[in-house]
């Protein structure tokens, strides 16, 4: 599989009052040729700041890459001119935001909204445009396409409104997709019918998709791939079956106890302990270490290296060294390691 | 089952908006259920289908169109002196969805806990209403020093602690909490479904849950309850309603939630509900049936038939 999009040793720092916040600190990932990549992470984490980067919708007045590079196509985007930016924002890259009821704007009818990328990236005339866009409506799987071409965001609902955003986002088949919680915000049944929408959509026009999250549930049912980050960095990385089926990461380990899954009857649900690191002052070691049962001497001192667990599988913990003590994960994990034995022998 | 004491009875109660007017909405269309004491009920359903609002009818903060609330045997609705409303509000309590927007943030956090316990004179001396504050934070997993910041100064988590811990500050029997972990991180929101477990174990609350993630709900529930269009339309134990979901619209909601497992993602079969399917005739009466113990179903008389099998 070919990579489309490359993220080298990328850093992030916001400029506050309080100080340098060092928001992403060096994240490595890419991404591959019509497959899903899901970003998970608590609130913080910098899911969305990564994305944000490569779309270059950072603040320029108070953010800042530090290092890094990101690779699309074999152009570093960092590294482009905002003109330059503008031909690939939309069209070669697009994204798909949490909120429908804000990202849309309110005072322009869905269509003129759908209409503007693809005038603006294709060269289209206005008329063909506008069959161009009720197609997309279509598409998406709106009723009466031609009707709702001319309605306003508030005649939608959530549901319809998410749509309508994917349709925008889908006007120049794009080949990168970023949707940034894009199902958050609707109800279990529309989530289920907006998820099956991507899916479909993404063999029709084969688009390579970064989808970020925090539902594991929805990560299971849309992902090849998962990066898992925390503290600004992806501490995890693996195929879906790898990340829940065989995690390494103390992180994961207690992302993946802590959701209740239909049968958990323990008394307890697993908790992480504590809250986020505050990047603002990046703890020494391992920005987990202070949260995690499992910390070693080694994790307040330095941090540990992205180690191999299989060609696909990558995991940032001093656990994996040779050297380390053979840990027990917690029982939720150990159950989820059974019920996928061919991961035990590695 | 039967041997429980029912600490809430609710008797069809309906919530409409609008009366009279054509943007009428009914909200809440005639429900009934009870909440034995010390149990945890679960209300599950999409959003617009009148849980919140049941939830808000039930502690008062609307007024009921139609219906009885029975507390204890008592009627919450209906004209009451202000000493009646206090004894009541002394035993109900609510925990909102938005730890961000439910806490004054021109208000200390003392002061938001203890503003129960001032109202209902609960502390004799300014010492005795302090000791009850820390205890609380306490109680909540937070410490004396934060007693005196702002509710800006403390993360999501955090600050549903203070919201569970001021909903705890007049010594409740029962608690409304409404999508209490929506708003939270995953890692945040076992926390605080920790500490509910834990609270109603030690102070034998009982706790009316409202929420949308049902596999949470099911953890947290004895029994679970699920709305439709201000219809309860299911109501049964929770690993009953898991396994053994009657009502169609109760198995599309269960197979629209993607699990945490790739494989049997892999293999999910979404079911989708249309009302219409019902297919119900004017003269059939509609009603909820128990179709075997503790498990009742929206259904009429010829779905009951079908439902008992």
């Amino acid at each position: 599989m070919s990579k489309i999009l490359e993220v080298n040793n990328l850093n992030i720092s916001f400029h506050t009052f309080a100080g340098e916040v060092k928001a992403i600190r060096g994240a490595n990932f890419h991404l591959n040729k019509g497959e899903t990549l899901a970003i998970v992470g608590e609130s913080g984490s910098g899911k969305s700041v990564t994305t944000k980067a490569i779309m270059r919708l950072l603040p320029e007045s108070n953010s800042e890459i530090k290092e890094g590079e990101i690779l699309f196509d074999g152009k570093d985007l960092t590294k482009l001119s905002d003109k330059q930016m503008q031909t690939i924002r939309g069209k070669e890259i697009s994204m798909i935001f949490q909120d429908p009821m804000t990202s849309l704007n309110p005072t322009m009818t869905v269509g003129k909204q759908i209409m503007e990328p693809i005038i603006k990236h294709q060269n289209m005339s206005k008329s063909a445009a506008k069959q161009r866009a009720i197609e997309l409506l279509k598409l998406v799987g709106i009723p009466m396409a031609e009707e709702r071409f001319k309605q306003y965001p508030h005649q939608f609902s959530g549901g319809m409104r998410q749509r309508v955003v994917i349709a925008i986002a889908l006007a120049c088949n794009p080949k990168i997709l970023i949707a940034d919680e894009p199902t958050t915000a609707l109800d279990v049944t529309i989530q289920a019918q907006i998820l099956e929408l991507m899916k479909d959509l993404q063999k029709k026009i084969d688009t390579s998709i970064i989808f970020i999250t925090h539902d594991l549930g929805v990560v299971a049912n849309v992902a090849d791939r998962v990066a898992v980050m925390y503290g600004g960095k992806i501490i995890e990385i693996g195929t879906v079956d790898e990340i829940f089926y065989n995690p390494q990461h103390p992180y994961t380990w207690g992302l993946i106890s802590s959701m209740p899954d239909l049968d958990t009857a323990e008394d307890e649900l697993y908790a992480i302990p504590g809250s986020p690191p505050d990047l603002l002052n990046p703890p020494k070691g391992d920005a987990f270490a202070p949260r995690n049962e499992y910390a070693m001497k080694i994790d307040l001192e330095q941090e540990p290296p992205m180690f191999k667990v299989s060609d696909t599988h990558y995991a940032a913990t001093w656990l994996l060294h040779p050297d380390a003590p053979k840990v027990e994960p917690p029982a939720a994990v150990m159950k989820r390691r059974e019920m996928y034995p061919s991961y035990n022998n590695k | 089952m039967e041997t429980r004491k029912k600490l809430l009875e609710i008797k069809n109660l309906k919530q409409y908006f609008n009366v009279g007017k054509p943007n009428e909405v009914r909200a809440v269309d005639g429900i009934s259920f009870d909440i034995y004491e010390g149990e945890t009920l679960g209300l599950v359903g999409e959003s617009g289908c009148g849980k919140s609002t049941t939830g808000r009818t039930i502690i008062r903060l609307y007024d009921a169109t139609d219906g009885e609330v029975l507390y204890d045997g008592v009627n919450v609705h209906g004209k009451k002196s202000k000493e009646e409303l206090k004894a009541f509000n002394h035993k109900m309590q609510m925990i909102f969805q938005d730890p961000y927007a439910s806490l004054n943030p021109r208000m200390k956090v003392s002061d938001v806990i203890a503003e129960g316990i001032d109202i209902h004179g609960l502390a004799k001396t300014k010492e005795d209403r302090m000791n009850k504050v820390y205890e609380l934070l306490e109680t909540v997993g937070l410490n004396k020093e934060h007693a005196n910041r702002y509710p800006h100064e403390f993360s999501g988590g955090q600050r549903q602690r203070i919201g569970i811990a001021r909903a705890l500050a007049v010594d409740p029997d029962f608690i409304i909490a409404d999508e209490p972990i929506s708003a939270l991180d995953v890692s945040i929101q076992a926390q605080v479904v920790n500490l509910m477990k834990k609270l109603q174990k030690e102070k034998g609350l009982t706790y009316l849950f409202i929420a949308h993630d049902l596999s949470m709900v099911k953890y947290i529930s004895d029994r679970i309850g699920v709305m439709y269009f201000g219809k309860l339309v299911e109501l049964a134990p929770a690993d009953e309603l898991y396994n053994n979901p009657k009502h169609p619209y109760t198995q599309s909601l269960l197979s629209a939630i993607p699990l945490p497992d790739p494989i049997s993602e892999r293999s999910r079969k979404r079911k989708t509900y249309d009302p219409k399917m019902h297919n119900y005739q004017a003269d059939e009466s509609v009603e909820l049936r128990e179709v075997s113990p503790g498990h009742f179903v929206l259904c009429s008389e010829k779905e009951f038939e079908q439902y008992k099998k």
